[in-house]
């Protein structure tokens, strides 16, 4: 007080009326920041100068633990790094290994694979679409992207067993087939979503207030966007064609149709409606999956203790957040020598600073939500 | 628990303790022959010290190894057993065969997908800084490593690719490699007043201001399987392993 009162003069009126830089703690608690995330804002008035991170909250050593466990004892453990999206983690570990194996995952273990991981695409973008417009002020959409998320919950459970953590893949391929009326139940809830995904088109996409808030925030250009590693919608949102799906197919996605729905001004709008189109996508994908469901093994040759070749692979999904890599090291034993986790989440945490300097703050939280980060996968 | 047949395969200090499992998974493994060559002279002197960490497989080679080879003689190229197009760098040249990786218009290597580090403590560079570079436009892709002793400094990355700087803080953190010219090189997913490097392999799982002795809800011993030897040792009467 006392630097500033020198600066301002000492008239009661100037000192009112002078403007200083204020910090501001966003986090670690804050509810818009969708976990322990934490932002130290600088600010000009509204406007936002600066923009830091700070995030380990949720550390929870797990590229350290998983050291100490069997390769096959790490399937669950990845589960819990994005958890609303653990099948796709799931996904990218064990494809990590197999590469390393050599395994070959028969066909139809990746039909199904390909079925449930775009599933808990759907879950995660459901959850994602409800949130972020909650966080934006339209709370009614919360309430029906959580219930569009249920049934396909309860798929997941009626086959794995698990509503969320599932644990959905052993190393070499699935664990079940599809349980009896399980087809049925998924083809009617595939018939019935993209008539909601219209309704909720209709309730944001042209929406005055929606578009208020969310167009020409939180802009990030292409050429910045590569540059930070972004991935995912959020780095589709700028235009740029990188979908680890198209680029490197893997677990047979190249035998299906499907488009890759891209931005052009890369601001959180258009992150959104990636995201939307990528749901009706998605559904497209299951229902060629379920259509075209070879016959044979639901397992690869696997032997019973896994020790890969002395070695490293890097394997990568397209995970709901962005691309989801795997670098794992083996030095032929039972447990891995190492295995680093390229969570999506983390790496597109970094473009939040380009995208929020010159906003309002109000916009930092329209920028969180459509970056979609869950901090458990950030943090690790 | 079944971990207590084998103490991870971390050598405690690097020299001299833990050689037998270090030398005797690689060498008596279930390899199938055919990538065995190097390691069957290896096998009949044990008292060789622990078994350098030697990727096994083949060299695979695309556009860009070629392109950089071509151009950086003292690269090497590095082994993979699936066919992942690996090269090894020179420290000294690192930034520049980034930088040319980048913007050559047959690599285009313009998307660091991953960046991370891995700790050998047999080796004789005892850390690997490693880089997965991907091009959007060629659709292909190079893991780039260089070796590192401890305490050395690696040059930064993040004037190649800004998308670094996260990754190297957290290499920084979890391994304690130095990156000279990061601009802001501070502690990103540790606590600010953490000690040690969680991820190299002399750390204990525990922590390392944790008891390797803890004491369950009824004040009773509980034996962490990781460090069951040390926790014997120290406990003096063994009781049953939770």
């Amino acid at each position: 007080m006392s630097a500033d009162s020198t600066q301002a003069g000492s008239s009661p009126l100037q000192r009112v009326m002078e403007t200083r830089e204020v910090e501001l703690n966003m986090g670690p608690q804050h509810p818009a920041t969708h976990g322990v995330y934490r932002a130290l804002v600088k600010l000009d008035g509204e406007r936002v100068e600066a923009l830091e991170s700070i995030i380990g909250y949720l550390h929870r050593g797990l590229e350290k633990w998983v050291e100490y466990r069997t390769w096959g004892q790490a399937t669950p453990i990845f589960d819990r790094l994005d958890y609303v999206g653990a099948i796709l983690n799931c996904h990218g570990y064990v494809g990590a290994v197999e590469k390393l194996l050599g395994v070959e995952v028969p066909k139809k273990a990746q039909y199904i694979r390909v079925v449930l991981d775009e599933l808990q695409r759907l879950a995660n973008h459901l959850l994602w679409l409800g949130t972020h417009a909650l966080d934006v002020g339209a709370q009614s959409m919360l309430f029906y992207g959580i219930r569009e998320r249920e049934p396909i919950l309860d798929l997941f459970e009626a086959m794995l067993g698990q509503r969320l953590l599932q644990n959905a893949y052993p190393i070499g391929g699935v664990r079940f087939d599809f349980p009896k009326g399980w087809v049925p139940v998924c083809r009617r809830l595939l018939d019935e979503l993209p008539k909601k995904v219209d309704d909720y088109e209709g309730l944001l996409t042209g929406n005055r207030i929606w578009v208020q808030r969310t167009k020409g925030v939180g802009v990030i250009s292409a050429k910045d966007a590569i540059a930070l590693s972004l991935s995912g919608p959020t780095l589709r949102g700028s235009g740029v064609n990188f979908d680890v799906r198209k680029a490197m197919p893997y677990s047979s996605y190249g035998d299906f149709e499907f488009e890759i729905p891209l931005g052009t001004n890369g601001d959180v709008f258009d992150r959104y409606l990636c995201r939307v189109r990528e749901m009706r996508q998605s559904i497209r994908i299951i229902k060629q999956a379920l259509d075209g469901m070879p016959e044979g093994e639901l397992k690869g040759k696997v032997s019973k203790i896994i020790r890969p070749p002395v070695g490293e692979a890097y394997y990568t999904v397209e995970a709901a957040k962005g691309q989801l890599g795997y670098y794992i090291v083996s030095d032929g034993g039972e447990k891995p020598w190492r295995v680093h986790v390229k969570s999506p989440s983390f790496v597109n945490l970094q473009g939040i600073e380009t995208m929020c300097r010159g906003g309002l703050i109000a916009d930092v939280v329209a920028v969180i939500g459509s970056l979609d980060i869950v901090l458990g996968e950030v943090d690790r | 628990m079944a971990d207590e047949t084998k103490t991870p395969g971390i050598p405690e200090t690097p020299e001299p303790a833990a050689k037998p499992e270090a030398s005797a998974a690689p060498a008596s493994g279930e390899k199938p022959a055919a990538a065995a060559k190097p390691a069957a002279p290896a096998a009949p002197k044990p008292p060789a010290g622990p078994k350098k960490w030697e990727p096994t497989g083949e060299i695979a080679e695309n556009v860009p190894t070629q392109a950089l080879k071509a151009r950086f003689p003292e690269v090497l190229g590095v082994k993979s057993p699936c066919g992942e197009a690996t090269l090894l760098l020179p420290k000294a040249r690192l930034i520049e065969a980034l930088t040319f990786l980048r913007d050559d218009g047959a690599c285009a290597m313009d998307y660091l997908s991953d960046m991370t580090a891995a700790h050998y403590p047999v080796n004789d560079k005892k850390f690997e800084v490693v880089y997965h570079c991907y091009s959007l436009e060629k659709k292909h892709s190079l893991r780039v490593k260089v070796q590192l002793d401890d305490g050395e400094a690696c040059p930064t990355a993040t004037a190649v690719w800004p998308g670094a700087d996260w990754m190297e803080r957290e290499a920084h953190d979890m391994f304690g490699v130095v990156f000279e010219g990061h601009p802001n090189l501070k502690v990103i997913l540790l606590p600010d007043d953490f000690e040690g490097h969680p991820l190299r392999k002399e750390f204990p799982l525990g922590g390392a201001q944790e008891a390797m002795i803890r004491t369950n809800r009824y004040g009773k011993p509980v034996l962490l399987p990781d460090d069951l030897e040390e926790a014997r040792k120290a406990l003096k009467e063994p009781r049953n392993v939770r």
